[in-house]
């Protein structure tokens, strides 16, 4: 089915048969000298047959509490919807894998394709396949170099501006921070680290960034990497894990040295387990983003897309969302209901 | 050397597959759906009839892809780093997948060790070895910067053959992809080498028996070179359809392709215990393999359940190897019992 024709949804259908049957009636009675306004819609209604469904589909990168939380997100909003079907496909750490599926979304003909993308060059050439179909493409936090239709993504750069800013007030505004990093390659390593590192630059000037290591995204690798930065720092005042296992890696550390309360941790995503950590006073705070809602919001945009008629080819420029976050420390983390934790 | 009961039951197995996918899977049986996966899986045939080599001489090749990601990597910093043309680039590539798939020959031959063990530690070292030639890492801002090289990217080609032909008027054609005529070279070329040539001959004599084809005074060590060689070679081809694809590599490339052309070239009817087997099968099989996963997920079957599936499909076929196995050995054992 072209895109056209999914254009016409029901409402189109009633709205041009009522408008369509008073002209042939005002016709007939002769009140129209010409055409009226309502002849145009002659041409238009390629009626959308009654029942049929949109077909929607989310690409995640591996299996993992984020792509999960955004998938139930997802799923929240399209269900009560009752004309979507939806779908989530396991990309499974491969490129290969991702493109594969996207070609055969395409091929089914699907209305939005969501994908969380491994790698941002990779799969633009499968974007650019899509949006010749006319199919709209919404990324997830890791944006890709071919334009589409909409990119949502958790708030990388200015979160972590602020959570500089945070870390700084609690450090009192000097001493030496470490940074525990991601492997480079990906995008939202850079906007996490650059954002942090501008902010300790704005707002606390006086604080030294003395090392930035990687520790692979994982817990076990952050302490073997927190333990050698101390030993070469001993008087390091603060850390900032780039994600939140990272940084629990170093509560980890910090509470085997009896440095809970003298070291300042900072970490992002703001999953469950970094909340409980900084309810019990272990890690100082985190960014926190509801990913359910981050779901929610890209699967709004889809429907509006998708039965609204909006082809892919519509748009002069991506679209950009942001996703609110809260920097969670111990005054606010209570403030998280249990169902915005994942 | 018979080849042939194999083969005719590959054909008819593919057959009734995409028989039962455009019957029951929606939108199988369209002109995109072939199109994907001529696009997607040539790769793997051509992947798969190179690791028909190794098998073919009762050993086999774990590393063929970090093989692929290596040579993907020489690719993306010859062409981002060093901004080297795509014509140098081209052979490069391939020279540098022939010499990582010999490397595995040699210590195979020289130090005596199993295929497994060599090609499992390889599988580790040039994965590693292109996380640390990786220009993703070293160079910032290459991560988001396709390849541009027209002599690359060319790779990537649709020819509407259909509207040449004028078939097109007729029913939909797919647009054929220029990696799956690549495929079809390489195969022809590879079949020709292993029906037609002294080398051929000696690599199923050497697959058969080891010690009487080393004792018939064939030079057992080069044809184990050569044929990992050759594997790694094929490794390169694969690369550069990849490349040009996805005008990028990643260090993760290729990542779990092994087991795939493994698995392609066993149901393809190649002998896990050697010297027996073609190239039809392990291209057949990796498109086989791919129509099932396509299909699957055009029925809408979770991913899991597919594997769950691709691995009984694998179970299958090295059952029924074994059953033509053993079949061959009454048959041989009949046969001198009605010599003696």
């Amino acid at each position: 089915m072209s895109v056209e024709e999914k254009s016409n949804d029901r409402r189109d259908f009633l709205k041009a048969a009522a408008f369509g049957s008073a002209a042939v009636a005002g016709t007939a009675a002769g009140m129209f000298g010409a055409a009226g306004p309502e002849a145009g819609v002659f041409g238009v209604p390629r009626a959308r047959a009654e029942g049929e469904r949109y077909k929607m589909a989310f690409i995640q990168w591996q299996p993992h509490t984020v792509p999960a939380a955004w998938s139930k997100g997802i799923e929240e909003v399209l269900a009560p919807q009752q004309v979507v079907d939806y779908e989530l496909l396991d990309g499974q750490n491969k490129v290969e894998v991702q493109a594969s599926l996207m070609e055969t979304l395409i091929s089914q003909g699907v209305s939005v394709i969501f994908l969380q993308p491994i790698d941002s060059v990779a799969l633009a050439p499968s974007i650019a396949k899509a949006k010749r179909a006319g199919i709209s493409v919404i990324t997830l936090n890791i944006d890709a170099t071919e334009p589409h239709a909409s990119h949502v993504e958790m708030n990388h750069f200015f979160g972590a501006m602020d959570i500089a800013k945070t870390m700084g007030d609690a450090m009192g505004g000097k001493g030496k921070v470490a940074i525990l990093n991601a492997p480079p390659g990906i995008i939202i390593r850079d906007q996490r680290t650059n954002g942090f590192v501008e902010g300790m630059k704005k707002y606390h000037p006086d604080i030294e960034i003395v090392a930035d290591q990687v520790a692979d995204w994982d817990r076990k690798k952050a302490q073997d990497v927190l333990n050698t930065i101390l030993a070469a720092n001993p008087d390091l005042g603060g850390v900032y894990g780039v994600n939140d296992s990272m940084a629990l890696g170093a509560v980890d550390v910090a509470k085997e040295k009896g440095l809970i309360g003298k070291l300042v941790i900072f970490g992002n995503d703001g999953e469950v387990a970094a909340l409980e950590s900084i309810e019990a006073g272990e890690l100082t705070g985190t960014q926190y983003t509801d990913v359910y809602q981050q779901g929610r919001l890209a699967a709004a945009a889809a429907v509006v897309l998708a039965t609204g008629g909006v082809p892919a080819t519509a748009f002069e420029k991506q679209s950009h969302l942001l996703m609110p976050y809260v920097i969670a420390t111990k005054e606010n983390a209570g403030t998280i209901q249990p169902s915005q934790r994942w | 050397m018979n080849i042939r009961p194999t083969s005719a039951a590959l054909i008819l197995f593919f057959a009734a597959t995409i028989a039962f996918f455009s019957v029951s899977a929606p939108r199988f049986a369209t002109a995109s759906t072939a199109e994907n996966l001529m696009s997607g899986f040539s790769f793997v045939a051509i992947l798969a009839m190179g690791q028909a080599f190794p098998i073919l001489l009762r050993g086999i090749d774990l590393s063929i892809g970090a093989i692929l990601a290596l040579v993907g990597m020489v690719v993306f910093d010859l062409t981002l780093i060093f901004q080297i043309p795509g014509y140098i680039i081209l052979p490069v590539a391939l020279i540098v997948g022939a010499l990582a798939g010999a490397l595995n020959g040699v210590l195979i031959v020289f130090l005596k060790l199993q295929p497994f063990i060599v090609t499992l530690a390889t599988l580790a070292a040039y994965r590693g070895l292109t996380y640390s030639i990786s220009g993703r890492q070293l160079v910032p801002g290459l991560t988001t910067t396709p390849i541009r090289d027209p002599w690359i990217t060319g790779i990537e080609t649709y020819y509407d053959v259909g509207g040449w032909l004028g078939i097109s008027k007729l029913v939909q054609m797919p647009w054929f992809p220029l990696s799956f005529f690549i495929m079809l070279v390489i195969f022809a070329l590879l079949q020709t080498v292993l029906l037609k040539t002294r080398f051929g001959r000696d690599i199923y004599a050497v697959g058969g028996n080891y010690e009487a084809a080393r004792l018939a005074g064939i030079r057992v060590r080069t044809v184990t070179i050569c044929a990992y060689a050759i594997a790694g070679a094929c490794a390169a081809v694969a690369a550069l359809i990849m490349v040009a694809r996805f005008t990028t590599a990643t260090e993760a490339l290729g990542t779990g392709m092994e087991l795939t052309t493994i698995a392609a070239a066993v149901i393809g009817g190649v002998s896990l215990t050697g010297g027996i087997g073609t190239m039809f099968g392990p291209a057949l099989g990796a498109f086989l393999l791919g129509a099932i996963l396509v299909g699957l997920t055009l029925q809408g079957v979770p991913q899991f359940v597919q594997q769950i599936i691709t691995g009984g499909i694998l179970l299958a076929a090295v059952g029924y190897d074994r059953l033509l196995l053993l079949r061959r050995r009454k048959r041989f054992e009949a046969s001198i019992a009605e010599t003696q």
